[in-house]
């Protein structure tokens, strides 16, 4: 259907003409500038103390998610599945320049140069953003979840469920599609990325559903969701590697304990079965594809 | 002489960068709808002032940098503007003598038949996308903008003897 033979040409394209988006971009920078340079003290102190009040309770609620994290890494080391891994992350700023009307893009203003890459997964701080879909030199287009073209495999947090979001070109709704009308989905359920696709790393919060309808002169249930990410209004993005993983340093206490219990295990399995029987595991292959 | 056409070509093709920096420039989501056509009314100038210097092929180079910077499949926009530059080379005889009134009129129509043009291809290319009367509202701000656009283009073009 799609080959990719003009592509090395569209991206040195790209490159040569990113100083025009830069140029376009600049009404935008003073406004933003100006903004900043004439705030008033007042406006400035309020800020501040909105920003503090906001750290406050972050702080608050890290320190609750640290506990549950080290919990998490505890019990899931006694069952031997993987740990989580953290990735590496960076900042990206969204230039403004126009796109096509047709379809849902946003440019970044970093590219190859920082090591940005195709199919990256990008989110901001309520939720996924979309993917990357063009890299040149110093810029990179970010597809969003609610372009028509995009999917995203998602499962509902309450109950698991799995399903694919797909964009309709709309910027504040995506649909769940060939759902069928008995599942499980209410209108409120929350969405997250289900980690299946191999694109976007499990655990990212992506839309929240507002309608759900089972007519019966529809062969599927038809469910309306919400995307969380503020796509008409993202400033700042968050750009993830998911290859580029580093374990979590786990505190030598943790450690300690994780090593007692396993040894504790292996003693009373040893004491109880004298020939202990490899365990098997079975995985299901699990496919799913994010269209493009 | 030759200083005279280097410094000419330079003053069209900067032009068109303006006109193409116009095109992507971000806009209130407000008027995002009204964005006028600069870089076709730009293009379409001075094909219609230099029909053998500045034609079709310079429309789909347009096109194609076009296409790039907003991210469309290749040759959306370069289809689209070299057909519309087509059709004002045809009739550029025409066109530089009609009143201003009925010229800015015409470029309306050119301007319709270009998103035209680009909505079908993109829905053959791209498919589902919506049916949108929104998408000809540009050729009711550029009607309006193509007087201050032709003025100040022809100023130019007479100050710097472009031919």
């Amino acid at each position: 259907m799609t080959n990719n033979r003009l592509d090395p040409i569209r991206q040195s394209l790209s490159s040569v003409l990113s100083p025009l988006q830069y140029l376009a971009n600049v009404p935008g920078v003073m406004l933003d500038w100006s903004a900043e340079a004439f705030a008033t003290r007042n406006m400035l102190e309020l800020q501040n103390k909105e920003l503090l009040r906001q750290q406050l309770v972050m702080s608050e609620r890290l320190q609750r998610f640290e506990h549950v994290r080290q919990e998490n890494e505890r019990l899931r080391a006694l069952l031997g599945s993987p740990v989580h891994m953290d990735s590496r992350k960076m900042v990206a700023e969204v230039m403004e320049v126009a796109s096509d009307p047709f379809r849902q893009f946003v440019v970044l203003n970093h590219g190859s140069q920082t090591g940005i890459y195709v199919g990256q997964p990008v989110v901001d701080a309520q939720g996924v953003v979309g993917q990357v879909v063009e890299v040149s030199e110093f810029t990179s287009r970010v597809l969003m979840v609610s372009d028509t073209t995009h999917g995203i495999p998602v499962r509902v947090t309450r109950n698991d469920v799995r399903a694919i979001a797909n964009g309709m070109g709309d910027i504040d709704q995506i649909e769940l599609r060939h759902v069928a009308k008995s599942t499980d989905i209410i209108v409120g359920d929350l969405l997250v990325t289900s980690g299946l696709g191999n694109r976007f790393p499990e655990g990212y919060p992506v839309a929240r559903v507002i309608s759900v309808s089972r007519d019966d002169g529809q062969s599927y249930a038809v469910i309306y969701a919400q995307p969380l990410a503020a796509l008409d209004r993202i400033r700042y993005v968050l750009l993830i590697w998911p290859d580029e993983t580093k374990p979590f340093t786990l505190p030598n206490d943790v450690q300690e304990l994780i090593k007692e219990a396993a040894d504790k295990a292996a003693a009373t399995v040893n004491s109880s079965d004298p020939q202990p029987q490899p365990v098997e595991t079975t995985t299901t292959p699990v496919t799913s594809e994010v269209n493009q | 002489m030759s200083a005279h056409i280097a410094n000419g070509r330079l003053v069209v093709w900067l032009t068109l960068f303006i006109g193409m920096m116009f095109q992507i420039m971000p806009l209130p989501k407000m008027v995002e709808a009204w964005r006028p056509d600069w870089l076709l009314m730009v293009m379409m100038y001075w094909a219609m002032a230099l029909p053998h210097r500045y034609s079709i092929l310079t429309a789909w180079l347009l096109g194609v940098m076009l296409d790039v910077l907003l991210g469309a499949h290749l040759g959306i926009r370069s289809l689209a503007l070299s057909l519309v530059i087509y059709i004002v080379v045809l009739l550029c005889q025409q066109l530089r003598n009609y009143p201003r009134w009925q010229q800015s009129l015409l470029v309306a129509c050119f301007i319709c038949i270009y998103h035209a043009v680009i909505f079908w291809v993109q829905f053959v290319v791209v498919g589902a996308a919506p049916f949108n009367v929104d998408m000809f509202l540009p050729a009711i701000s550029s009607l309006f903008i193509w007087w201050w656009v032709f003025w100040v283009l022809r100023n130019m073009r007479r100050h710097y003897k472009v031919r």
